[in-house]
């Protein structure tokens, strides 16, 4: 819990995020946003919860970013690495996220001052506990959900006629 | 460090993840915006665990679900966006017309 661990993860966090906004080029946003996920995942092991930093490296490290990095190298042309990447009302939307912010900045200071009392200490085996006692059911029909995911995938991956595009 | 800190964080990391769902013409980059505010919002779970209730795993365990959800949720839309680039060979959102007719 110390703010040296803290403060460097939350700035290489928020820093690569900006960057993920706002680089031209989609290539380099995709790598920065994995390294925004890893920061997300020091984050967690900063709170004591290490195996949601475990999954987190795992699922969007190693899963989500490497399967956005190949739908850029996928989709992309040359030419695009120049143009510009945002739409011209940016401007609307700085001001719908000042109002956003503003909003949970005030529910952010109701925060101050609320300290943790108890040394962090590792919960992968009582989250197992609970997962496969109290959270049996959801815990099975999250793997309908991812499932279905997949069958979806694949049925969007296929061409109109059915057959696997041969492009 | 208290509370406030971490929840700052994911604040200010949800608000990159909506400016980026709202500003970036790719629809790639729309995607990572979103990637970005479900982060945040996980990231808020885990730090509610910690601090407000330490004896429990409750948050984190509904953070594992978000996770498995987000990764459903980003392979049925970049499937969807390798789709839609196959029939129209782009890639950006203002050239996403196909509802007009």
């Amino acid at each position: 819990m110390s703010p040296y661990l803290f403060w460097p993860l939350a700035g290489v966090t928020l820093l690569s995020a900006l960057g993920v906004v706002t680089l031209r080029n989609t290539m380099h946003s995709a790598l920065l946003l994995g390294l925004s996920l890893a920061g997300v995942a020091g984050l967690y092991l900063s709170l004591g919860a290490d195996f949601l930093f475990a999954a987190q490296l795992l699922v969007y490290v190693g899963g989500i970013a490497l399967l956005i990095l190949f739908v850029v190298m996928l989709s992309g042309r040359a030419d695009e690495m120049r143009l510009r990447q945002t739409h011209s009302t940016w401007l609307a939307a700085v001001m719908v996220c000042g109002v956003v912010f503003f909003g949970l900045w005030r529910i952010v200071a109701l925060a101050r001052g609320v300290l943790a009392e108890t040394r962090t200490a590792p919960t992968t085996a009582p989250l197992g506990v609970w997962l496969l006692g109290e959270m049996a059911v959801p815990f099975e029909l999250i793997t309908l959900v991812l499932v279905a995911a997949l069958v979806g995938a694949v049925v969007f991956g296929l061409s109109p006629n059915g057959s696997v595009p041969e492009k | 460090m208290s509370l406030a800190y971490y929840l700052l964080v994911s604040a200010l990391l949800f608000v990159i993840g909506l400016f980026g769902a709202l500003t970036r013409r790719n629809i790639i980059g729309v995607l990572m915006g979103i990637e970005l505010m479900f982060n945040a919002a996980n990231l808020n779970l885990a730090a509610f665990n910690r601090f407000l209730h330490p004896q429990g795993v409750a948050g984190q365990a509904v953070a594992l679900f978000s996770i498995a959800v987000a990764a459903a949720e980003i392979v049925v839309g970049l499937a969807l966006v390798l789709a839609i680039y196959r029939s129209r060979d782009t890639v950006y959102v203002e050239e996403f017309d196909l509802l007009k007719g």
